[in-house]
């Protein structure tokens, strides 16, 4: 602060963003009001602000429905995939996404079992992030756990949905567990590959290859925000 | 062990809320902070995933907008420690791809802006974006980023200072900078 100066700039830019108390408020207005150098400091500080505020006013967001390339769709069909395209639209808010997704991929072969009279169903969503083994596999034998610790007439949906390094578990030329993999996929267990993590890898040149009847449509975030709206109960290994 | 994370209708219909309402918002402070969509778009996947994974640690309800730019903050620390990297100003992708001759005097000036802002040190240009574009208070700006106050104010002081200076020939604009109103407030 220089020797004239009454204020310093912390204390301006206290007041263009009202941070100053209303009595420092008043004197500062006064004091501007008598000294056109502290009016032209204020007006900079302000102007400042001003243009960071105009800077990003209108950032538009990601689109995000469906990210991955429909050339890539195939497990629920390519139908649905684009019918979720069109349907959604780019303005389509994020959750009345989520709702269209669970109302229409509802007729996912998994789902076809939930409901039979005098059964009661239990949901998971297991979410496999690490692409360290011990968690890979902590993740299939916990699925396993699930299924057999079911009792009679208990029913249990296990999905496992897998991103960032964790993708690692359903790449077929990676994963150290496709058997499991398949003797799970047997018992219903449905696996997801998240697009977006897909669209990385081949965005650095990477090849992605899914094991057998991966479903790369959606988002890990989609997902699991879809099925815990539907009540699933969800895990991060 | 297998638990249920469903706190009640209520609180989730509140937080679904609070996750949709806060997304663009999200996203374009992730924008702010990295210039880049990709990245800022990750970073916010990532920040929704954590805080669904974590919401019963938000206790206050008052305070989950603040809890959701922390996550989003702690998000983009955790992102540039694994990848050791920062990107400069000339890697970063600051409004589009058109090029400056098909700009309009109005694009030139939020690019101008944008390249301003991208060249402040990260911690400067988190307290400025935060306080500028989110309106938040110092107070809130320091727990978002779990630094004290004065460190706020000393950040918010340097980083407009640089600023200024980058931003030195950009003349006031009618509809960018209201003139002084300060003699009719008093």
């Amino acid at each position: 602060m220089k020797k004239d100066e009454k204020f310093s700039e912390e204390q301006l830019n206290a007041f263009v963003d009202g941070e100053l108390d209303p009595e420092e408020k008043s004197r500062l207005y006064n004091e501007s009001a008598r000294s056109p150098d502290l009016d032209k400091r204020l007006c900079q500080q302000r102007k400042v602000k001003d243009l960071v505020q105009h800077a990003y006013q209108h950032v538009p967001p990601p689109d995000y429905s469906g990210r991955a390339p429909l050339a890539r769709r195939g497990f629920f069909g390519i139908a649905v995939a684009a019918g979720l395209l069109v349907a959604i639209g780019l303005t389509a808010g994020f959750f009345a996404h989520k709702s269209m997704q669970s109302q229409q991929i509802g007729a996912a072969p998994v789902a076809a079992n939930a409901s039979q009279p005098g059964t009661h169903t239990d949901k998971y969503l297991l979410h496999v992030v690490s692409g360290d083994p011990a968690h890979m596999r902590a993740a299939l034998e916990h699925a396993t756990h699930l299924l057999e610790s079911a009792d009679a007439g208990e029913f249990r949906e296990i999905e496992i949905i897998a991103n960032e390094q964790g993708l690692d578990l359903l790449r077929s030329d990676v994963t150290p567990y496709a058997k499991e993999i398949a003797t799970l996929q047997q018992n219903d267990v449905v696996f997801y590959a998240c697009s977006k993590t897909i669209e990385r890898l081949e965005e650095k040149g990477v090849e992605v290859h899914l094991v057998p009847f991966t479903n790369p449509d959606y988002t890990a975030l989609d997902r699991v925000v879809t099925r815990m709206q539907e009540g699933w109960t969800y895990e991060k290994i | 062990m297998v638990g249920s994370m469903i706190p009640g209708i209520n609180q989730r219909r509140a937080f679904r809320k609070l996750l949709s309402n806060s997304r663009d918002r999200l996203y374009r402070m992730a924008y702010a902070w990295t210039h880049n969509p990709h990245l800022a778009d990750d970073l916010v996947q990532q920040t929704l995933c954590k805080a669904l994974s974590n919401r019963k640690q938000l206790r206050d309800p008052g305070a989950a907008e603040a809890w959701l730019f922390r996550i989003l903050s702690n998000c983009l620390k955790d992102h540039y420690r694994a990848k050791h990297e920062v990107l400069s100003a000339e890697e970063l992708v600051i409004v589009d791809s058109r090029t400056p001759q098909h700009e309009t005097e109005e694009q030139q000036l939020v690019r101008k802006v944008r390249q301003a802002i991208s060249k402040l040190p990260l911690p400067q240009c988190q307290v400025i974006t935060l306080v500028d574009l989110e309106g938040f208070t110092y107070a809130t700006v320091a727990d978002v980023l779990e630094i004290p106050v004065g460190t706020v104010m000393s950040r918010l002081c340097r980083g407009r200072r640089s600023l200024r200076e980058f931003l030195t020939d950009i003349r006031p604009q009618p509809e960018l900078v209201r003139p002084a109103k300060l003699m009719e407030v008093k």
